[in-house]
């Protein structure tokens, strides 16, 4: 597969790079967002992989989250991809802000018309690791994810069904619960039809229950003023007493005053690459 | 000193070793042959020492063959030297008598060296009122006179051979310079001589090479002579020793006859004194005696009297019976002995002690007091004392009495030092010394005050402070008294079985503690010494440190009273909570409220790290606070201190992370079995660990301002156990 870098900013001694490129399970052209550290132009670096949210591209997060100057420091490559297939002109596509564009939900899909495209769960656990292996100075043993809200949810669920993948996890304010949320519900139905006990494979307190992989360390933010907690949208508690009973280690952290936003995610986000730096480096 | 040319010296050459000999001259400075080679150095190096010199050698007798040798040494010099002559002329005079003859490098002059000899007294006299004007040739000359220059004395004296052969007045010799040597007679000659005169048949040689082999000798000669020079001097000053000593052995005896002499002189005042008043006291009674005698005496002629006056009235009375009646009246006895003698009793003046008194000046007198010298270095240990005196005079001592106190202790010593054990360790000990002999003793010396050495110090083996960079160690002295100083020693384990070596010594310690940098991962014993001025105490039991992790322990004044720690000093229980502020005995320093305690304070810089073993079913609340945290206050409830709190709610397990009240909302989802705890002054930060599984929970975010204690507190019956001394592990690096 060919990359195509769309834009590149050097940033902390580093450079902040946009490719594009065909992808074969998404059959559309996606781009991703990838940093490389200074580090990188000397040697082999490990990958940090970040999902994020609903209506977000690979833009948001490169541009909103301040990360450059933490991930520059402890040399790890920072990729960023989209949240869904793009262009694919799929009716309803765009219908909806939480269902269809920008809100791939990170699984693949079963139900058409969204089953041959929406494939993001594949993608970013075979697809993309092995294009960013194949065209960057990594290291392919050490990976980790974490993301933000719909990307928390993807990040979690793809580290608890694949265990020994990813060196570390953490989010900031994930879609903990989606079976038991409206936009996991309205999500999950549509990608995966209506049979409930088929949604709880993509989500992360299910997975959790029945976990018995390498041992994690989870750490979540939540913003404690986010609109979209007090909707019950998120539902930490049942992710946390999930864990609590299964002894899933996890450091959730409620933070005072905080909302949904990326301002939020900024504020928190050399916490979390330093959790992963913890892994990663080790 | 240049033997070979300068014409000072050929000045002096010519001279003659006196000494002895004629002083007809007059010339009351005579240097022996000794002096006057000397003098032939620089002038002025001397003078006086060889005067001295030249006496003294006169009185041992020494000057007699050197005064020989020196007279064929400096015959022969002279006759040498060719330019003598010219310089010799002013002098004149005695250096001259015989200088003139020496001096004479003109042919020989045997035959008119009687008649030079006779006409040499004029002369010398001559040269002796001008020599006496040059400055240091006088001495020379002085020296070399021949003070008799009487025919006879010189003769002798000059019984060097070649040399009176040639004496020859200074005059007549001048315009005649010899050029070859005669070796048989020694003495220059002209060749003009040896072809016609006398020395036809003697050997010569060369003029230059004779002078050269001349000169040789001369300077091994010189060099004797200043061996000679030294040794005199050396008995020059031994003399001067003795003169001293003979002086103060004589004011010595002088002051003792003195004191005796006036001793008897008192007793005999005082005798006099005393048999004067018993003569008037018995003058006294005799006058008393006689005075009334006499008073009865003059009552009795009274009586007298008036039995006469009374008889006559009686004859006149014609009454016979009343004249019968008065016939005993006279029956008295009149005592007309003397009742006294007039003479005085034989008195006999009792000198008896005054005898005894003049016999014992002529005993040896008692002896002087010795002199008793301070305390040496490494004379004391912690329980003995070696004392040493000295006597400074040349008093008969047959021991010596030494007294020391507290206690007091008097000992008979016969030598001059004396180690006396069994005292206390650190302890001052005065100490004095008498000499005695057969006549009595001396007055004590004055008092020295030695000090035994320290007891060894103890290690508080349960206070060390330690962590990977450093240790705190502190000790208590054994001695009540304070000490100097202490010494620290400590001696880093190898694998190797030397460990008996100190690798690094602290000295000059003030205080009980010591903060000591040591090396990461290493093992050390330490051990401290007591220092005060008797030197150093025997090592106190050593104790093992070792750097790998940061060691600490809990300050049981701090310990609330419900807080009780068990036997191995880390771990802490509490066993029931009814009333946290009840009527137990509280310290100053304990927490009141909180049940809880300080570790004690962790004063190095860098990182540290502790682990604590909980149990799931108990509340407690760890961390770290500042020395000034309130006793009354709960841990993490102010802002001098900051605490991971655990609380069990009837749902969960809760965790704070608390400093001045306030906590961030987190939730654990594993609960800790052991809290990792990692104290970071440089990056100002506290992190809380779940050791068992490397999982961060927690940080703050502090630039401590202070060193701060561990702290502890539990809030419900329960155990914690307090881990130290571990190495920090490497995942509490991040986040």
């Amino acid at each position: 597969m060919a990359l195509k870098q769309v834009s590149s900013n050097k940033c902390f001694e580093g450079f902040q790079k946009v490719f594009e490129h065909d992808s074969a399970e998404l059959k559309c052209k996606m781009k991703f967002g990838i940093y490389l550290p200074p580090k990188a132009e000397t040697g082999k670096c490990p990958v940090l992989y970040w999902l994020s949210g609903l209506t977000c591209t690979e833009q948001n997060f490169i541009t909103k989250a301040a990360f450059q100057q933490a991930a520059a420091e402890h040399g790890l490559i920072v990729v960023a991809p989209d949240t869904s297939p793009r262009g694919c002109n799929i009716e309803g596509e765009d219908e909806s802000w939480d269902f269809g564009t920008g809100a791939g939900f990170y699984v693949d899909a079963t139900e058409d018309p969204w089953k041959t495209n929406y494939r993001m769960y594949s993608y970013i656990k075979d697809e993309l690791p092995k294009l960013i292996n194949a065209n960057f100075p990594t290291d392919p043993e050490r990976m980790s994810i974490f993301g933000h809200s719909m990307g928390g949810h993807g990040a979690l669920i793809l580290a608890l069904k694949n265990p020994g993948k990813y060196k570390s996890v953490s989010a900031f304010a994930p879609i903990c619960n989606p079976i038991q949320c409206q936009w996991g519900k309205k999500a999950l139905g549509g990608y995966l039809g209506p049979d409930a006990s088929k949604w709880e494979a993509y989500d992360a307190t299910q997975l959790v229950k029945s976990y018995s992989g390498a041992r994690l360390d989870i750490l979540i933010d939540q913003g404690k003023d986010d609109q979209f907690l007090s909707a019950g949208q998120l539902l930490p508690d049942n992710f946390i007493a999930a864990c609590t009973e299964r002894k899933v280690p996890v450091v959730f952290r409620l933070q005072q005053g905080y909302d949904h936003s990326y301002y939020f995610i900024a504020s928190f986000i050399n916490d979390h690459i330093k959790h992963h730096a913890k892994y990663l480096n080790a | 000193m240049d033997l070979y040319g300068s014409k000072e010296r050929f000045d002096i050459f010519p001279e003659e070793p006196s000494g002895r000999g004629d002083r007809s001259l007059g010339d009351t400075r005579r240097e022996s042959a000794p002096s006057s080679e000397k003098v032939q150095r620089p002038q002025e190096v001397g003078y006086d020492l060889e005067k001295e010199v030249a006496e003294l050698a006169k009185m041992y007798g020494l000057d007699e063959d050197r005064e020989k040798e020196l007279e064929l040494l400096g015959g022969r010099l002279e006759k040498v030297e060719s330019r003598w002559p010219p310089a010799r002329t002013e002098k004149a005079g005695l250096q001259g008598s015989l200088y003139n003859r020496s001096k004479s490098s003109s042919s020989v002059k045997d035959p008119s060296q009687s008649t030079k000899q006779q006409g040499l007294p004029d002369e010398a006299s001559q040269g002796e009122n001008q020599s006496k004007a040059r400055a240091d040739d006088e001495a020379e000359s002085s020296t070399w006179s021949r003070g008799g220059l009487s025919s006879g004395g010189m003769s002798d004296e000059w019984n060097s051979q070649a040399v009176s052969e040639e004496e020859v007045e200074e005059e007549e010799e001048e315009e005649e310079a010899a050029d070859v040597f005669c070796s048989t007679c020694k003495i220059p000659i002209r060749a003009f001589d040896k072809l016609f005169g006398e020395h036809k048949d003697h050997e010569v040689a060369q003029l230059p090479s004779a002078v050269e082999s001349e000169k040789e000798e001369i300077h091994k000669n010189m060099c004797k002579l200043e061996e000679q020079i030294a040794q005199m001097e050396n008995v020059a000053s031994h003399l001067e020793e003795i003169f001293i000593t003979v002086e103060e052995n004589f004011g010595r005896q002088e002051q003792n006859f003195e004191v005796h002499y006036n001793d008897a002189v008192q007793v005999l005042a005082q005798k006099y004194e005393e048999q004067l008043e018993a003569l008037g006291e018995e003058k006294r009674q005799k006058l008393e005696a006689l005075y009334e005698q006499l008073v009865s005496c003059g009552k009795h002629l009274d009586t007298c009297k008036e039995l006469t006056d009374e008889t006559q009235e009686l004859f006149l009375e014609n009454d016979k019976v009343e004249f019968m009646k008065v016939k005993k009246f006279l029956k008295q006895e009149v005592n007309l002995e003397l009742s006294t003698l007039p003479d005085f009793e034989e008195r006999t003046i009792d000198v008896s002690e005054v005898e005894q008194l003049m016999n014992s000046i002529n005993a040896i007198p008692a002896p002087c007091a010795p002199v008793i010298n301070p305390q040496a270095p490494n004379a004391a240990t912690g329980t003995s004392l070696r004392v040493c005196w000295g006597l400074f005079s040349d008093d008969t001592v047959e021991c010596y009495q030494l007294c020391y106190q507290p206690v007091k202790h008097t000992l008979k010593v016969k030598e001059t030092y004396c180690t006396i054990t069994d005292l206390l360790p650190n302890t001052q000990y005065e100490f004095w010394v008498s000499a005695l002999n057969a006549s009595g003793i001396s007055p004590p010396s004055e008092r020295a005050v030695y000090v035994t050495a320290p007891s060894p110090p103890i290690i508080k083996n349960k206070k060390i402070q330690s962590c990977e960079n450093a240790a705190l160690v502190c000790w208590e002295s054994r001695d009540i008294n304070p000490v100097d100083s202490y010494t620290v020693e400590l001696s880093k384990l190898t694998d190797e079985e030397n460990d008996d070596i100190i690798t690094e010594s602290i000295v000059g310690i003030p205080n009980c503690e010591v903060l000591i940098h040591l090396q990461p991962t290493q093992k050390y014993y330490i051990c401290v010494r007591a220092q005060n001025l008797g030197g150093s105490s025997e090592r106190s039991e050593p104790v093992l440190i070792h750097t790998t992790g940061t060691c600490f322990y809990l300050n049981e004044d701090t310990a609330h009273p419900l807080l009780a720690i068990l036997d191995d000093g880390f771990t802490i229980s509490c066993d029931e909570l009814e009333n946290p502020e009840c009527d137990l005995p509280v310290y100053d320093n304990s927490f009141t409220r909180c049940i809880a305690i300080l570790g004690s304070l962790i004063p190095f810089p860098g990182r540290h790290y502790w682990e604590v073993e909980v149990e799931e079913d108990t509340e407690y609340r760890v961390g770290v606070a500042f020395e000034n945290t309130p006793r009354h206050g709960h841990l993490g409830a102010n802002n001098s201190s900051w605490c991971m709190r655990h609380i069990i709610t009837p749902s969960r397990h809760k965790y704070e992370f608390l400093h001045s009240g306030m906590t961030p909302d987190i939730r654990i989802t594993v609960p800790p079995r052991r809290i990792g705890i990692l104290l970071d002054y440089e990056n100002c930060r506290l992190s809380f660990f779940n050791a068992d599984i490397a999982q961060h929970l927690h940080t703050f975010n502090s630039h401590f301002q202070h060193y701060v204690h561990p702290c502890f507190a539990l809030e419900t019956p329960g155990i914690l156990r307090i881990h130290t001394g571990i190495t920090t592990p490497p995942w509490t690096a991040l986040p």
